[in-house]
């Protein structure tokens, strides 16, 4: 066994040319492959991170409130009670907050805009911090009250400066218009669709222009320790909240602001609780991560059959080249299996140097794009929520890229040892080439 | 058959044709040879060019397989075989000598000569250094057992085979023109070697040449001619004919 293997680790310091080529040829897949799902899983993530920490948390506990028949509010009220009865309902909770929710006109001297509008106690806000990059102007700034965050886009659309004013406009519960002047104390570096459309004031400030109680929220964000747990999180707080005497919604996974077509479409009146998910919150915008993720599933499939068929050719003929060897081999009595495995042993031990050697290059270039903080073109941008590209390096996914290809490799080497073992020693032996 | 004559034959042939298909065309190469090898002889195979030698060799070394006729070795049909029995055979009754060495590249002197041994799994490791130490001394080559075959001269490489042949003490070398890619001196010191072992170890060598004077350390020379049995004549009967310019 150990011959076998020595053997292969000879043979391939033997003929340095091929093994070089052939083991840069896996070597540059896998890198390749290594980049690839690092571009596509970093951009999921970076997606994933700002649009749950933005719009929604791992689970939401939401809820439309009705005046009239066709008037729906996306509120929560009563918000203390029902938030203490998560806490207690789910252990799996790492933090929750309360959000206001709204659309309103946002008015400045020189133009005026519709956004939507998340209200916010930034100190009850950690992810926040972590997520917006500030261009100007700070978010402790947002503790004062009437106040606004707005997006890079968004100030210069309106032509305002930290420190400006400008005016909110929006119809309270009752269908009156109310005002509120509230002063620019921060500045955010865009983040794609989700910012397009968003801006963020204290949740007092919501409150009083739309008019609300203080016991008024938009919705409660959970995050979760485990974002596995969603699903099961998501059952039990159907359960315990119906429980508790609220009425809960049946499961629309639909972002919140597409309902309300829906909700004021309905007959009654008064709160009603909605439970949802991130997946549904963001469910506008999952079409780029299907499409992100068949571009790159095409483009490595592409690469692969190519390369593929590269090795495949090469290691056709490095076995064909050798098939007198086997001849003798056999004639000296090796048995045919055995024959098999040395080639195995060969394609493995090159499949793995190779995939070593690819997965690091790989890795580097990852790390040396992260490290760089990569610019990304503003149409890109807009899609992965993100203004620098970042590479995602999950180990047990590189060792997944390696572990595949060091497997296709040995797989097409098989066929043709399998051909060359199969032959009668006398027709090996007397192979020429 | 007699049975008694076929135990104490190491080769047993009876009425063996083989046929190569080429294409459409079919060439006989052997047309009905009977043959008996006894162990411990020390046989020659001769002929003309094409007169079906190597083809002879490859059926008694199991390593090809006839059209007809029944092929014994080490008193087993080698039809009955399955292809692992078959290469169990090789591996443990038969040694082949090659004309052109046929040694692994990548492997030293040392480790071209266990190889075998290693198929075998039947000694460790220091008994097998012990047995290609000992046979690579009996060919002169102990000093070059960690050289690699392509460091060597033809003759040194075609004393690796002979050793690598013999490390498993096979019932049977064959050789087929082990000296045809060697100059004579260094030739004839590889038939003297396997004549050595021949008479020491009771090794039977079956061996095909074209050389007269390597004909001449047989112990009977068995002639083909267009793929059927001709005669089998002693040593000194085979130089006469040779000398007198008939094959
Ligand atoms: N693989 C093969 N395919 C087709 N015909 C073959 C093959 N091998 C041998 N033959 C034919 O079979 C016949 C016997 O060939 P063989 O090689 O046994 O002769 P030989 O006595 O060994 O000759 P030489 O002295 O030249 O080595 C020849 O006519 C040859 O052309
Ligand atoms: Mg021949």
């Amino acid at each position: 066994m150990l011959q076998l293997f020595l053997i292969a680790f000879r043979n391939l310091g033997t003929h340095r040319r091929r093994t070089l080529l052939l083991g840069g040829a896996i070597a540059s897949v896998t890198a390749l492959l290594v980049i690839l799902m690092g571009l596509s899983t970093g951009m999921k993530e970076s997606m994933l991170r700002s649009a749950t920490t933005l719009s929604t948390g791992h689970v939401n506990v939401a809820g439309f409130y009705k005046v009239t028949a066709g008037q729906a509010a996306p509120v929560v009220t009563g918000y203390p009670a029902i938030l203490e009865q998560i806490r207690k309902d789910v252990p799996e909770l790492d933090f929750a907050v309360q959000r206001g929710r709204g659309w309103l006109k946002l008015v400045s001297e020189t133009s005026s805009m519709q956004v939507g509008v998340g209200g916010i106690d930034i100190q009850s806000e950690p992810g926040l911090r972590q997520v917006l990059q500030l261009r100007a102007g700070t978010l402790d700034g947002l503790a004062e009250p009437d106040t606004v965050l707005l997006f890079e886009k968004q100030a210069k659309k309106l032509n305002v400066q930290v420190g400006e004013s400008v005016t909110l406009a929006a119809q309270t519960l009752r269908g009156a218009s109310n005002t509120v002047d509230a002063r620019v104390v921060a500045i955010a570096a865009d983040m794609g669709m989700l910012s397009d459309f968003g801006i963020f004031v204290p949740a007092d400030t919501l409150r009083s222009l739309y008019q609300f109680k203080s016991d008024t929220a938009g919705a409660l964000l959970l995050y979760l320790k485990d974002i596995q747990h969603v699903p099961a999180v998501q059952a039990r707080l159907r359960q315990t909240l119906t429980a508790a005497g609220h009425t809960v919604m049946d499961h629309d996974p639909r972002a919140f602001f597409m309902k309300f077509e829906t909700v004021n479409r309905e007959a009654w009146t008064g709160q009603r609780l909605d439970i949802t998910n991130w997946e549904d919150e963001i469910s506008f915008i999952t079409w780029t991560l299907t499409a992100l993720n068949s571009l790159t599933g095409v483009l490595i499939f592409v690469l692969m059959v190519i390369i593929g068929v590269g090795i495949m050719n090469t290691l056709w003929i490095a076995i064909r080249e050798r098939t007198r060897e086997i001849g003798t081999l056999r004639a000296i009595g090796m048995q045919r299996t055995r024959v098999l495995l040395m080639f195995v042993f060969e394609a493995m031990l090159l499949g793995t140097l190779g995939t070593l050697a690819g997965a690091s290059a790989g890795l580097v270039l990852c790390l040396a794009v992260n490290a760089m903080a990569v610019h990304v073109p503003e149409v890109v941008a807009v899609f992965i929520m993100s203004e620098t590209l970042n590479l995602a390096v999950h180990p047990s996914s590189i060792l997944g890229a390696m572990a595949f290809i060091t497997a296709c490799t040995t797989a097409i080497s098989l066929i043709p040892s399998f051909l060359a073992a199969r032959l009668k020693p006398v027709t090996a032996m007397h192979h020429i080439g | 058959m007699n049975p008694t004559a076929s135990q104490a034959s190491i080769v047993s042939i009876t009425n063996v044709t083989k046929d190569y298909t080429l294409g459409k065309v079919v060439v006989p190469a052997l047309r009905g040879v009977d043959l008996e090898v006894h162990a411990g002889e020390f046989i020659s195979i001769a002929g003309p060019s094409g007169s079906g030698k190597t083809t002879l060799l490859n059926l008694i070394g199991c390593v090809d397989t006839a059209t007809g006729g029944v092929v014994r070795v080490a008193g087993q049909d080698t039809k009955q075989l399955t292809e692992r029995q078959l290469t169990n055979l090789r591996l443990n009754t038969i040694g082949f000598i090659f004309q052109s060495f046929n040694l692994v590249q990548v492997l030293s002197v040392f480790q071209n000569v266990e190889f075998p041994l290693l198929l075998q799994r039947k000694l460790d490791k220091a008994q097998r250094r012990e047995r290609v130490m000992q046979l690579l001394e009996q060919v002169g080559l102990a000093s070059h057992a960690k050289h690699r075959p392509n460091e060597l001269s033809g003759g040194q490489r075609q004393r690796v085979a002979v050793a690598r042949a013999l490390v498993t003490r096979p019932q049977l070398v064959l050789a087929d023109e082990p000296t045809a890619n060697l100059d004579s001196v260094t030739g004839q010191n590889i038939i003297d070697l396997m004549k050595e072992l021949n008479q020491k170890e009771g090794t039977t060598f079956i061996f095909s040449t074209h050389d007269a004077k390597v004909m001449s350390h047989a112990n009977a020379v068995v002639r083909l001619a267009d793929g059927k049995f001709l005669d089998r004549i002693s040593a000194a009967e085979a130089s006469r004919v040779m000398a007198a310019g008939g094959h």
